[in-house]
């Protein structure tokens, strides 16, 4: 059996890809400095950016993927388009678990409907029906072309959410990385190393989901 | 070959009358229970309305479109009709363009016991709230049909249109319901201009998006 692992090349990946991870968690918590009102819970950024930025990142693949798909006609844009979305959830997911975990000490409670973590609610949500029209939605080539279409119009509905909800409460102030450009070097290079970490990472993790779905779908034909 | 298509449903429904009854029935019920939670309190009222009218408007456009687009399930029609040569973004035009109206009919039939069965005042520059509601009709029924269009033919439709719809339509209901809340308590434009900008980015975004995509997603 072809597993991932056995090509020379992803084994090479993954190893360098982990401990790059691990220097990564070890720098965040040992050489990031401490943000005077924050302390320990602004090191938290340090996951919580990058992950909602491989989660955007991979919708955008998702969209590219049903575009392709539907240009192309060949299922293997289905299989990118599934890994991704399957991807964009989990690190959606990240970003919902680890806001709230940074706004409890700073803000005083879990939730209060800052735009970017609403709009990630929102997009997280249209995520968890395109999960269920792919297991539920019958007709197998059929749900392929529902799914393209929905991550397409997904992503284009993304800007249009995070507008009306920034407006629906102005009020609510946004999370300090809005000037990230403007951190001091101390903090911006340590984040910047973790964006980079991520975004090898999530290519990886992309390569090795889209190499099981193909299995499966191997092993489904073949059934 | 739109205005035939158009002319299809419009005819479909006017013999039937099946999805503006039941959006009405539907509606009616709606402003009942609201009533009933808010025990026609004048401040809960006066505060929720816009948002109350916009809810039920969402409920009722889900049964409406479903139901537009199920009837094509029936002798298997739909496939019937895009085996036809003709271009499928007509069949998304009409459909949208019908639920508009639908929509519509069914707005102006309810609005007055909404304002009567809820003791609420009628807005004070009417005009305005009937335009801007026109225009978040076809903003609802532009997403509600892409979405019907993608639902209706999976196993368990009636589950995965609600499901996929509500998050998609948010901006809009947003949008809707601080248009509503501003003209209610007599705000200038300038005060609501962005949420009526919103709408008319999702009325040309999505009227394209679903015009370019119907052809995919219908294709056999």
């Amino acid at each position: 059996m072809n597993t991932f692992l056995n090509n020379k090349t992803n084994r090479l990946w993954f190893i360098l890809i982990t401990a790059m991870m691990v220097f990564n968690v070890w720098n965040v918590i040992m050489n990031t400095p401490m943000v005077p009102e924050q302390h320990w819970a602004q090191k938290i950024f340090y996951v919580h950016v990058p992950s909602a930025w491989v989660g955007f990142l991979s919708y955008f693949v998702v969209m590219i993927a049903g575009i392709m798909y539907f240009i192309k006609k060949d299922d293997q844009w289905d299989d990118v388009g599934l890994a991704a979305a399957e991807l964009g959830t989990v690190f959606m997911a990240l970003v919902l678990i680890t806001g709230p975990i940074w706004a409890t000490p700073i803000w005083g409670q879990p939730w209060i409907w800052e735009p970017r973590l609403t709009t990630t609610l929102i997009l997280f949500l249209i995520y968890i029906g395109y999960f269920m029209m792919r297991s539920f939605g019958g007709h197998v080539e059929r749900v392929k072309r529902y799914a393209a279409a929905l991550g397409i119009i997904a992503f284009v509905d993304v800007p249009i959410i995070f507008v009306s909800v920034k407006f629906w409460t102005p009020e609510i102030q946004s999370h300090p990385q809005v000037e990230m450009a403007q951190q001091p070097s101390g903090i911006l290079t340590p984040f910047l190393l973790s964006l980079g970490i991520f975004t090898l990472m999530y290519v990886l993790m992309l390569k090795y989901r889209i190499h099981v779905i193909r299995i499966n779908n191997r092993i489904s034909a073949d059934v | 070959m739109f205005f035939t298509l158009l002319k299809k449903e419009l005819f479909v429904e006017f013999r039937s009358r099946e999805v503006t009854l039941s959006m009405l029935v539907f509606g009616l019920s709606i402003i009942l229970t609201f009533a009933f939670s808010s025990n026609v309190s004048p401040v809960i009222i006066a505060n929720y309305a816009p948002g109350m009218f916009w809810i039920m408007v969402l409920f009722v456009a889900v049964i409406g479109v479903h139901r537009s687009f199920s009837y094509e399930k029936e002798f298997d029609a739909f496939s019937m009709l895009i085996s036809a040569p003709i271009d499928r973004g007509f069949i998304f035009l009409s459909k949208w363009i019908s639920g508009f109206i639908f929509l519509t009919i069914m707005e102006v039939l309810i609005i007055i016991p909404f304002f009567k069965f809820l003791m609420i005042d009628f807005p004070s520059q009417p005009w305005v709230a009937m335009g801007t509601t026109l225009l978040i009709n076809c903003a609802i029924m532009a997403i509600a049909s892409l979405v019907s269009g993608i639902a209706m033919r999976a196993r368990l439709s009636e589950v995965l249109l609600p499901i996929l719809l509500f998050p998609l339509v948010s901006p809009v209901i947003i949008a809707a319901t601080k248009i509503s809340g501003s003209i209610m308590a007599g705000d200038p434009y300038i005060f609501w201009q962005i949420w009526l900008l919103i709408v008319l980015t999702v009325i040309v975004i999505f009227g394209l998006v679903g015009y370019t995509l119907f052809d995919f997603i219908t294709e056999e």
